[in-house]
Formats: structure tokens, C-alpha cells, sequence
């Protein structure tokens, strides 16, 4: 299978950079909340020695006059799900695997776009130029991420030829394996693919476990993963910034409302219901909430989602006073009593001779009939059709 | 032997559709309806159409019907039958 991987390095930061132009040229460091750490989730291009995940302490030590930006994730997802939906009008097959990184499936649509300079263009069409996007084609996920990690800023890579030669000098770090697993291999002694490829099965397998043969696998460029398309349903996502921050859940629950109704009035003509919805909170101090909640039976009108909303919002309480709110609508369904069944006329005619019968018990004597052809040819009337209890 | 399954019989389990109604006519001298007496004597306008029927002649109550379509002088039509086996006028839609 032919992939295609499309990377956008630094995604957070351009996203902000994106919505102000200011900050392009400033070091600045986007931050997030984990409990009551702040980590780093993206920075500046320019700026060196910084790490995701990293502790915000940690960072500003390296480089302490650093603008801070509180992540907005909710923004990040509905500009990263804008550029998968032009992808989508090239291939319907992308899967978007995290914040920047989308995988293309591309076998067969060499009969739209006959080379890869073609493709590429089109390609890079879908992806505005903020996001200076590396584009990678191979055989697999692996290598054709490998392939865009290597392309230069705005540029692409097609893999081909000896795949071992382009593998063997790569870090182990390249892999998407656990960090106690790179980790491991760096204690063995183990730097570069090359290494690891050149391990035997038994040994890697004994020490790694189940991660052990993907490691050398991976080394080796064979990925089985399988693409996952994302779903063709129409992602609608909603957005409303509060008056003033509150930890009212009446005030919270008069927003998440509003945005119900908008969902309604989008999906209301479709004749479908909310099957799953992801509710994201931000605090006035940057912190994010979310839960994603199902339902059991799609959810026709405002007044259910918003009562299982509610009881959400009462369980899980906010970390903080909520400035902001956001709904995604994950998934669609169409409501389950107007699903037609095989078995439906069967149980529809057993209540209607159940209901029959009970007529019958309460006033006696067949009270229901129904009409049957006996003689319809015949040139007598009253022989051409006859009333029979109906259910004997 | 066959045991009683305990089941009623029913003589009300089948009945037939569109039966013929006995109605009262009156006759003009060639034989043809010229009015229908029920509560009131309701005048026949029209003879639309006529038709007989012999059938099951092979029986014992042989049918043999000579069925007129008329209309009334309130607008309204109607299908009558005279008898010719029995005797006498029925009502019947057709």
C-alpha cells in the first residue's frame, strides 16, 4: 500500500501564529496544564534545546524570556480537522493520527494525478503555506513518516530504492514505540536502526516483550499498521466564550444550550441524532476539561443531550473558573425506533392479534374479521368474497 | 378413535360479502321497476342497464337473476334484481 504522510511541524505555535501574526519572530512557548504541572506542548522554530512534554520550568531555564501562550487545544483540533477535510477532497482515505501528523491512503489515484509531482501538488493545495508542511511517500506509516520527518520545511520525500541504507543511520528515537522502551535500548547499547534491525527475534522479544519484535520490525521498515480512514461523517464543532468566568453550572449548562441548539439546527434536517459528543472546557488560567460522552440511543432533541450533559458536568466538576466551551459532534446516528426491522410486520401483526383476542375474551363472538377473495370470477356477487375471523 | 379436542364449533365463522337485500319494487305492466318502496316510495328516473345471470343450473335452487342498474329520481343509483327463480326484488351492489 502507498502512504502518504503529511507532517506540520510546530502545529500549535503556527496555529497561534496563524491567528496572530504578532507573535512570528517572538520566541514564544505554548503551554498546557497536567494537574497542577505546566508542561510544554509546542514552541517556536527558532528556538533550541526545547522538548514537548517538557516541564515549563525546565524550558525557561533554556530560554526564560519566552513569550507564554496557554494552548488552545479546541482551536488547534478545529484548524488540524479543517485540513483533513481538504485532504479528503484528494483521497477519501486520511486518517488524522495526532495534532499535525495525517496519513493519506494513495494507492490508485494515480488515474486522477498520473506522477507523484502531481499528487504532491495537490497535496500541498489542500495545506495552506502557514504550516510549511514535509511531506513523505513510502510503502508503509513508518516510513513514509520517516520519509516527511526528513523532507526539507515545505518540501516532500519519496522513498524508493534500498530502504535498509536510508533506515540504518536513524535513531532510535524515530520510533513510536514507549519511552521505557527507548530508553532500554539506549541502556543496551543501542543507537541507530541499523542496530536494532540486526538484533536477533528471541533475545529483542525476551527483553522488550510484545514491543520488542515491532522494534525490530520497524528498524527493519515493515509496518503492518493499517490505515484508519477517519469517519466520513461531517465533523460539527461549536464554540462560545462566556460573558465572564464562572463556575456556575446553570451559567455553563445556558451555554452548552446554545451550542446544542446550533448543532440542532445544522443536523436537525439530516433527520439524525447525537450519538457522541466531546465537551471541552478552558479555564480562565488555561487549564482544559474534556469528556466525551456517549449515548446509549441517539440523542433527537435538545432537551435529552442537554439533560445527559448536565449530569456530566455535575460528576466531573471544572478545574477552574470556565472562560470558554467547546462541543465536537463525534458521531451521527438515526434514531432507533424509526429503524426499520426484518422482523417488524411480525411483531406488528402478533400486538395487533394479541389486542384481537382480548376483544374477543371481553365481548365474545369473533369481533375483527377480515375480507378473503373465495370466488372473485364469479357473476355472482355474494360468492366472490367472504369475511373470516381474522387470527383462525 | 379421535378425541374431542374440546374446540366449539361455530356456525358464525364464515360470512359471506355483498348479500342481497330484500326490497319491496313496483312493477309497471311490462315487468320493470318504476319505483322502490322503503319507508317512502322513492320514484325510479332512469333504467340504466340491464343484465341477466343464470348460473348453477346443475342445482336444485338453480340462480337466475335479472339485475337492473337504475337511477332514482334523487340522483342516486342503485343495482336490483328480480328473482326469476324464486321470486321476488333484491337490492345487491354489483
Amino acid at each position: 500500500m502507498k502512504i502518504l504522510c503529511v507532517l506540520l511541524p510546530h502545529f500549535p505555535w503556527r496555529c497561534e501564529a496563524r491567528r496572530n501574526p504578532e507573535i512570528k519572530g517572538r520566541p514564544a512557548v505554548v503551554t498546557y496544564a497536567a494537574g497542577s504541572h505546566r508542561l510544554v506542548l509546542d514552541y517556536s522554530p527558532e528556538l533550541d534545546g526545547l522538548q514537548r512534554d517538557m516541564p515549563l520550568q525546565q524550558a525557561l531555564a533554556h530560554h526564560g524570556d519566552a513569550e507564554l501562550l496557554h494552548a488552545d487545544v479546541p482551536y488547534y483540533q478545529s484548524v488540524f480537522n479543517g485540513i483533513l477535510a481538504a485532504l479528503e477532497q484528494r483521497s477519501p482515505l486520511v486518517e488524522g493520527a495526532e495534532l499535525g501528523c495525517a496519513y493519506v491512503g494513495v494507492d490508485g489515484l494515480h488515474l486522477i494525478y498520473p506522477d507523484d509531482d502531481a499528487l504532491l501538488e495537490a497535496m500541498r493545495e489542500a495545506v495552506t503555506e502557514t504550516f510549511a508542511s514535509q511531506i513523505g511517500i513510502a510503502g508503509n506509516k513508518f516510513l513514509a513518516y520517516l520519509a516527511a520527518r526528513r523532507s526539507p520545511p515545505g518540501g516532500h520525500r519519496v522513498l524508493t530504492g534500498d530502504i535498509a541504507a536510508f533506515l540504518r543511520k536513524l535513531p532510535c528515537d524515530v520510533l513510536p514505540v514507549s519511552l521505557k522502551s527507548k530508553n532500554k535500548l539506549r541502556d543496551f547499547g543501542i543507537y541507530t536502526l541499523g542496530q536494532a534491525a540486526a538484533l536477533t527475534p528471541g533475545p529483542v522479544q525476551s527483553q522488550f516483550g510484545p514491543e520488542g519484535r515491532r522494534i525490530r520490525d520497524l528498524a527493519r521498515g515493515c509496518d503492518d499498521t493499517p490505515l484508519y480512514p477517519r469517519m466520513m461523517e461531517e465533523s460539527i464543532e461549536e464554540t462560545t466564550t462566556l460573558a465572564s468566568v464562572t463556575v456556575s453550572l446553570e451559567a455553563l449548562l445556558v451555554a452548552v444550550e446554545l451550542m446544542l441548539t446550533r448543532v440542532f439546527g445544522k443536523i436537525g434536517p439530516l433527520e439524525m441524532g447525537i450519538r457522541s459528543l466531546t465537551l471541552r472546557t478552558r479555564t480562565w488560567n488555561a487549564e482544559t476539561w474534556e469528556r466525551t460522552i456517549q449515548f446509549k440511543e441517539p440523542s433527537m432533541d435538545i432537551k435529552s443531550a442537554l439533560a445527559r450533559v448536565k449530569r456530566i458536568l455535575e460528576d466531573y466538576p471544572q478545574p477552574g473558573p470556565v472562560e470558554n466551551l467547546s462541543m465536537s459532534i463525534n458521531r451521527l446516528g438515526y434514531p432507533r425506533g424509526r429503524q426499520k426491522s426484518l422482523f417488524s410486520e411480525i411483531r406488528a401483526r402478533e400486538h395487533l392479534m394479541n389486542d384481537i383476542r382480548q376483544l374477543e375474551f371481553r365481548l365474545g363472538n369473533p369481533q375483527v374479521f377480515t375480507v378473503k377473495e373465495v370466488e372473485p370470477w364469479s357473476r355472482i356477487p355474494e360468492r366472490r368474497y367472504a369475511l373470516t375471523p381474522t387470527g383462525r | 378413535m379421535v378425541e374431542n379436542t374440546g374446540k366449539t364449533l361455530r356456525t358464525d365463522t364464515y360470512r359471506p360479502v355483498n348479500t342481497p337485500e330484500p326490497v319491496s319494487v313496483e312493477e309497471d305492466a311490462a315487468g320493470l321497476p318504476v319505483a322502490l318502496k322503503k319507508k317512502r316510495q322513492l320514484k325510479i328516473a332512469a333504467i340504466d342497464d340491464r343484465w341477466r345471470i343464470d348460473d348453477e343450473w346443475w342445482r336444485q335452487e338453480p340462480v337466475a337473476r335479472l339485475y337492473y342498474a337504475v337511477r332514482l329520481a334523487s340522483g342516486e343509483r342503485l343495482v336490483l334484481y328480480r328473482d326469476l327463480a324464486g321470486g321476488g326484488w333484491y337490492r345487491q351492489d354489483y
